[in-house]
C-alpha cells in the first residue's frame, strides 16, 4: 500500500515537473523574444537617427561641394528615412508610449524631411546662399533637437524595458532551474523513501521465511514427538492387552482344571451316595461295578444340580477361554511385521471367494466383482480384512431373499477405495459404531460368531494406514467402505 | 540299569503345581517329584553351589519349567540349565499358558525339548508327560565318566 502510494506520488511530482518545466521554458523563450525585440526596437531607432544624420551630412556635403555623390548619398538616405520609420511603427505598435513617441518623431521627421527638399531644390536651383541659410536655420531650429530628443526618449523607454524583460527572462529562468531542481530533489528522496522501503519489506519477508522454515521444522519435529507418543502408547496398550489376557490365562487354567478334578470328585460321590442310600428294591443286583448306581429321586435332584452348575462354569471358562484367545490373537496380528508387496486386487479377491463359494451357495448368494485398483500393502492383512467382511455380507443375508454381494473399487488421491455391499438385513444406524468394537454384535443374534470380525478389520485397515466407515439402514443392506494409500508405506507404522 | 527319574517342577501358580502333578499321577508315574515355586531356588537346587550343576551331574532328571515366574523368566532358567556342562542333557518341558509362535520358537533355540501350553483340557497334557516320562525311563542316561 505504501509503495503504491509512494510510486503514485513518484509519477505526480514527475508530471508536475515536467509540466512546470514546459511552461516555464516557454515563459522563458516569449521573455527572451520581448528582450530581444527590445533590441531590435533599439537597433531600428538607431538606424533611423544615422540615416537622417546621413541624410544631413550628404545635403552639407553637397552644398559644400557640389559633389553628385553626396546628392545621390542623401537622397539614398532620405529614401531610407521613411521604410525605417515604418518599420519602427511595426515594431512599437504593442506600446502605446512609444506609438506616441513615434507619432510625434514622425511629424519631427517629415517637417525635416520637407527641409531637405526645400535645401536640395534650392540648390539644384543655384541659390546656394538660401539653401545655406536654410541649413543654419535647421540646424539652429527645435526640429533637430525634437527629433534627437525623441529618439533619446524612445531608446531610454526601450533601454527601461530591456533592463524590465531582462529581468523578467532571468526570473522565469532561475523559477524554471529552481522547480526542476525541487522536482528532481523530491524524485530522488522518494526514490530513497522506496528504496528503504523495499528494503525494509524484504528484511521483513526474510525475517518471516526464516521464521517459517523454523516453523516448519519445529511442526515436524512436534508432529514426530507426537507420533512417536502415539506409537509409544500403542505398543503399550498392545503389551497391555498380551500381558492382561496372558495372565488371565493363568487362573482360568486353574478354575478349568479343577471343575474338571471337581466332575471327577462329583462322579466318585454320587457312586458312593448311591452304594450307600439304601438300595432300590427292584434292579438292585444288575448294577455293574462301573456304573452310576441308581440313586434315590432326592439324590438324584442333587446329581442333577451338580451337573448343572459344573455346566454353567465349564461352558463360562470355555468362553472365557475363547475371548482371551481372540484378544491375544489380536494383539499377535497388532506385533506382526506388514509386509507390503504389489497386490493384484480382483485376483486377490476372486481367490477369496472362491474359499467362501460354499457358504455362498448355502445362503443363495452371488458375488460380483468390478474392476479394481491395484495397490501395494501386506497381501495377509488385505486378504483377512476382505474375507472378514465378505465373509459377514454372506452371513448376514435376509433369510429367503437371495443375496447379492458387490466388491467395488476406485481410486481417490493417492488412495483406494473399496466399497463391499449386500442386500443383506443391514444394520441400525445407532449400531454402526458398536459393531466395530471388541466383543459387541447387532442386531439378532442368530449366527454364530464372538464380535471380534470387525474389531479386528478396524484395526488391521488403520495400521495399513487406511480408514473404514459403514453406510447402511436396518433391512436395507450395508456397504462397508474401505480406504487405503494405493502405495503403503512401511516405515510409517512399523516397529521394532 | 533304570535310574529312577527325579521330575523338578518348576511352577509359582500352586494350583497349575497341584493339577500338573495328578496328572502325572493320574497317568500313572510315580517318580518322585521336587516341586519349586520361584526361579531362584530352582537355580540354587539345580546349579548348586559352584553354580555350575556339579551336584546334580549323573542324576536323572525332568524340569517341567513354567515360563512365567515371579523373579525371572523360565527362559533364564532354561538357559542357564542348557549351559550348564553338567545338566545339558537333562529334558526340559517347558509348560505354559501362551501359544505365541515367537515363544515357542524361542524355547526351541534354547534346547527345549518339549513345549506344551497349559491346556484347559488336561487330557493331552497327561498323554505328553506319559510319553516322556516313558520316553525317559526306557532311555538311559549316560553314566558320566566321573
Amino acid at each position: 500500500m505504501g509503495q503504491i502510494l509512494l510510486l503514485a506520488a513518484g509519477f505526480l511530482v514527475l508530471v508536475a515537473i515536467s509540466a512546470s518545466s514546459v511552461l516555464l521554458v516557454n515563459k522563458s523563450r516569449r521573455d527572451n523574444a520581448w528582450v530581444v525585440h527590445t533590441i531590435e526596437v533599439e537597433n531600428q531607432t538607431n538606424s533611423l537617427l544615422l540615416e537622417i544624420r546621413r541624410a544631413e551630412s550628404a545635403a552639407r556635403g553637397y552644398l559644400v561641394t557640389r559633389g553628385p555623390e553626396f546628392l545621390s548619398d542623401h537622397e539614398d538616405a532620405v529614401s531610407a528615412i521613411t521604410p525605417h520609420l515604418d518599420k519602427l511603427a511595426d515594431l512599437t505598435s504593442d506600446n502605446p508610449f512609444q506609438v506616441e513617441n513615434l507619432r510625434k518623431l514622425r511629424a519631427a521627421i517629415e517637417t525635416r524631411l520637407h527641409q531637405f527638399e526645400l535645401e536640395i531644390s534650392f540648390l539644384k536651383q543655384g541659390d546656394a546662399a538660401d539653401a545655406a541659410d536654410l541649413v543654419r536655420e535647421a540646424a539652429a531650429g527645435t526640429t533637430s533637437a525634437t527629433i534627437r530628443d525623441l529618439g533619446d526618449a524612445m531608446r531610454s523607454e526601450e533601454n527601461d524595458l530591456f533592463a524590465l524583460r531582462r529581468a523578467n527572462a532571468d526570473r522565469s529562468q532561475r523559477l524554471a532551474s529552481a522547480v526542476t531542481i525541487a522536482g528532481s530533489s523530491l524524485v530522488i528522496v522518494l526514490a530513497g523513501i522506496s528504496i528503504i522501503l523495499v528494503r525494509r519489506s524484504a528484511q521483513a519477508r526474510d525475517h518471516a521465511e526464516a521464521r517459517l522454515r523454523d516453523n516448519n521444522l519445529n511442526l515436524e519435529a512436534t508432529v514426530e514427538e507426537r507420533t512417536a507418543d502415539v506409537r509409544a502408547a500403542n505398543d503399550e496398550l498392545q503389551r497391555f492387552a498380551y500381558i492382561v489376557s496372558h495372565d488371565l490365562r493363568s487362573p482360568l487354567v486353574n478354575i478349568v482344571g479343577f471343575t474338571s478334578e471337581l466332575e471327577e470328585l462329583r462322579g466318585q460321590i454320587f457312586k458312593r451316595i448311591g452304594v450307600l442310600a439304601p438300595p432300590v428294591p427292584t434292579n438292585a443286583p444288575t448294577i455293574a461295578p462301573d456304573a452310576e448306581p441308581e440313586l434315590a429321586s432326592e439324590d438324584q435332584r442333587l446329581s442333577q444340580d451338580f451337573s448343572e452348575a459344573l455346566g454353567f462354569i465349564k461352558s463360562s471358562s470355555d468362553k472365557m477361554d475363547r475371548l482371551i484367545s481372540a484378544i491375544l490373537n489380536l494383539t499377535r496380528e497388532g506385533r506382526r511385521r506388514f509386509e507390503p508387496e504389489p497386490l493384484d486386487m480382483r485376483e486377490l479377491i476372486e481367490s477369496l471367494v472362491s474359499s467362501l463359494a460354499h457358504q455362498a451357495s448355502e445362503a443363495e448368494a452371488e458375488i460380483h466383482i468390478t474392476p479394481l485398483p491395484q495397490i501395494v500393502s501386506d497381501h495377509l492383512a488385505i486378504e483377512q480384512i476382505f474375507s472378514n467382511l465378505i465373509d459377514n455380507a454372506i452371513k448376514y443375508l435376509r433369510p429367503g431373499i437371495p443375496g447379492e454381494i458387490f466388491v467395488r473399487g476406485r481410486t481417490k488421491l493417492g488412495f483406494a477405495v473399496f466399497d463391499i455391499s449386500d442386500n443383506g438385513r443391514g444394520i441400525d444406524p445407532k449400531d454402526h459404531q458398536r459393531i466395530f468394537d471388541l466383543f459387541r454384535r447387532a442386531g439378532i443374534q442368530d449366527r454364530p460368531g464372538q464380535g471380534i470380525g470387525l474389531a479386528h478389520v478396524r484395526a488391521l485397515v488403520r495400521r495399513l494406514g487406511g480408514t473404514m466407515s459403514v453406510a447402511s439402514e436396518l433391512n436395507a443392506g450395508s456397504t462397508f467402505t474401505i480406504t487405503l494409500p494405493i502405495k503403503w508405506n512401511v516405515s510409517n507404522w512399523t516397529e521394532d | 540299569m533304570n535310574t529312577p527319574v527325579t521330575i523338578v517342577m518348576i511352577e509359582d501358580d500352586d494350583g497349575h503345581a497341584r493339577l500338573i502333578e495328578r496328572n502325572i499321577r493320574r497317568s500313572g508315574i510315580n517318580n518322585e517329584i521336587v516341586p519349586f515355586t520361584n526361579g531362584t531356588d530352582a537355580l540354587n537346587y539345580l546349579l548348586g553351589r559352584d553354580s555350575k550343576g556339579a551336584e546334580r551331574k549323573g542324576e536323572a532328571l525332568l524340569i517341567l519349567l513354567d515360563l512365567n515366574l515371579p523373579d525371572m523368566t523360565g527362559l533364564d532358567i532354561l538357559r542357564r540349565v542348557k549351559e550348564s556342562r553338567n545338566l545339558k542333557c537333562v529334558p526340559v518341558v517347558v509348560l505354559t499358558t501362551t501359544d505365541d509362535s515367537q515363544e515357542i520358537k524361542r524355547c526351541y533355540e534354547l534346547g527345549a525339548n518339549v513345549y506344551i501350553t497349559k491346556p484347559v483340557n488336561y487330557d493331552n497334557f497327561a498323554n505328553a508327560i506319559r510319553q516322556l516320562g516313558l520316553f525317559f525311563s526306557v532311555i538311559q542316561v549316560p553314566e558320566s565318566a566321573s
